[in-house]
């Protein structure tokens, strides 16, 4: 496992490289003009709601049209079903207790400081803050974009990360946001495995992590070393970034988790299914 | 004599005829969303309701607008899944519809009570084949927007929702259907019926 995920890093730095490596070139060259081909051609179709590039055009419809077909009740056939929508979860125990402790660890710390911050921080730059983070991942969104050759897609994240780090100043504002081309689905090295056959293995829920599975937190640690937040030093620093991003983006979200298991029966099998569901839906795009 | 009965005749065919030609005139599903939900905007943002202790009755209001909406026999065989509700007798089918119901109302009702002030609802566009539909929409705050499907069938020519998809293709109803499986794996449909009643009747003290 540890080879592997060895590896794998290596593997991914490397790309990393090479693709930082064109990009740089490229970007100089060609991203003016990209800039502002994607602000001209889209201001015709922004009344749409497919107002995306082409390529996810495409992909739209099928996913339109697998939305609108309901396949899943209208089979009487509870086996299929059953193979669907469930994932293997040989771990529950440990799950469970994962699962305990950090309802545990959002109602007594990340609640309290995340209203603390809330009430302390101005909307705007609290917003600021997470697009900044937001930005910061753009490498993640790229490699994986190429990684699953979705060309398009990968040169709109190096036109949006570009533009937003320049226009939007280091990130922190998303002007980029107006223009639906440049805003294709966020990839990650989760997605970019099972675009290749990879399946989720078993379930995993992880102490402050949350849900996962074998093959998204293997993906997930491949894409901490593209984040360019990973790398800040000291190691403190790094982990007070990451402190920040998370009590910033739980200062949007209050209220949400409590609603989440207020409507639960089982709120861990709840999560369960919400987390693989959520994960279908966005390898499918 | 005769000619004024085939007089009466004719006006009553075409009464008839006109009948179904009002009727035909149906409510797209898009429409037949936007309305209500414009409705419980209204009600959210009625002054009247704004002392706390009128909460329940604005819920109440606006689940007597909201629940039309919605095809609950449908919801709720759909979430037991079609051959567990065949084994639900006729009685514990109805208990459960009931039950069900107010729980998903309770809910989604509180939750919209609480946060609907910093949200706006975008109606995306509807796709329609058959009997079928899908309305698209946005959930709009501050920082983020939440696409939020709405799955509609036409019954008795009205269009209702059976199902709502969060996050693109996230199904409350899958995520339901997950949960009442396992429970009923272990326990019968009585029990499963007085889970619900018990947090209904939690939540309201």
């Amino acid at each position: 496992m540890k080879y592997y995920l060895n590896q794998f890093g290596i593997l991914i730095i490397v790309l990393f490289f090479l693709f930082t490596g064109c990009a740089s070139q490229k970007g100089a060259a060609a991203n003016p003009a990209s800039v502002k081909l994607a602000l001209n051609s889209n201001q015709p179709v922004q009344t749409g709601v497919l107002a995306s590039a082409s390529e996810t055009q495409e992909q739209l419809s099928p996913e339109e049209e697998m939305l609108l077909t309901d396949d899943w009740a209208d089979s009487d056939d509870e086996d299929n079903e059953a193979e669907l929508y469930s994932i293997p979860d040989p771990f529950e125990k440990f799950n469970r207790a994962s699962f305990y402790l950090n309802d545990k660890l959002y109602f007594w710390v990340l609640r309290p400081l995340s209203a603390g911050y809330r009430d302390v921080v101005p909307q705007k730059a609290r917003i600021g803050v997470s697009n900044f983070f937001q930005n910061l991942k753009a490498p993640i969104r790229l490699v994986n974009n190429i990684l699953q050759g979705k060309g398009r897609a990968a040169e709109a994240e190096l036109t949006k990360f570009l533009y937003n780090s320049t226009v939007g100043i280091l990130g922190f504002a998303n002007p980029a946001k107006k223009h639906p081309k440049l805003n294709p689905d966020p990839e990650d090295l989760g997605q970019t495995f099972a675009v290749h056959g990879l399946g989720h293995g078993f379930y995993l829920y992880l102490p402050i992590i949350g849900p996962s599975s074998l093959r998204d937190i293997t993906g997930a640690t491949g894409d901490y070393f593209l984040n360019p937040a990973s790398h800040i030093q000291p190691l403190e620093a790094s982990l007070a970034a990451g402190g920040v991003r998370q009590i910033n983006t739980f200062s949007f979200l209050i209220g949400d988790y409590e609603s989440f298991k207020e409507a639960a029966l089982d709120p861990y099998e709840s999560m369960r299914d919400v987390y693989i569901q959520l994960r279908e839906t966005k390898i499918k795009r | 004599m005769i000619t004024n009965r085939w007089v009466m005749l004719i006006l009553a065919l075409s009464l008839l005829c006109a009948a179904p030609a009002v009727c035909t005139e149906k409510l797209s599903p898009i429409e037949t969303l936007k309305k209500p939900i414009e409705k419980v905007t209204n009600i959210l943002h009625d002054p009247a309701f704004k002392n706390s202790g009128k909460k329940n009755d604005q819920r109440n209001v606006i689940w007597k607008v909201a629940g039309e909406m919605f095809d609950f026999t449908e919801i709720s065989r759909r979430t037991i899944g079609k051959k567990a509700w065949k084994t639900f007798t006729s009685e514990e089918k109805e208990q459960f519809i009931k039950v069900f119901s107010e729980f998903l109302g309770n809910t989604y009702i509180s939750k919209i009570q609480g946060e609907y002030q910093n949200e706006q609802i975008i109606f995306l566009n509807e796709l329609v084949r058959g009997n079928i539909a899908l309305v698209r929409t946005k959930l709009k705050r501050a920082s983020l927007e939440i696409p939020i499907d709405y799955r509609m069938k036409k019954i008795e020519g009205n269009w209702k929702i059976y199902d709502v998809l969060v996050e693109n293709g996230v199904s409350i109803i899958k995520n339901y259907h997950i949960q009442f499986k396992s429970i009923l794996r272990k326990e019968s449909p009585q029990q499963l019926i007085e889970r619900l009643e018990k947090k209904l009747v939690a939540r309201k003290s």
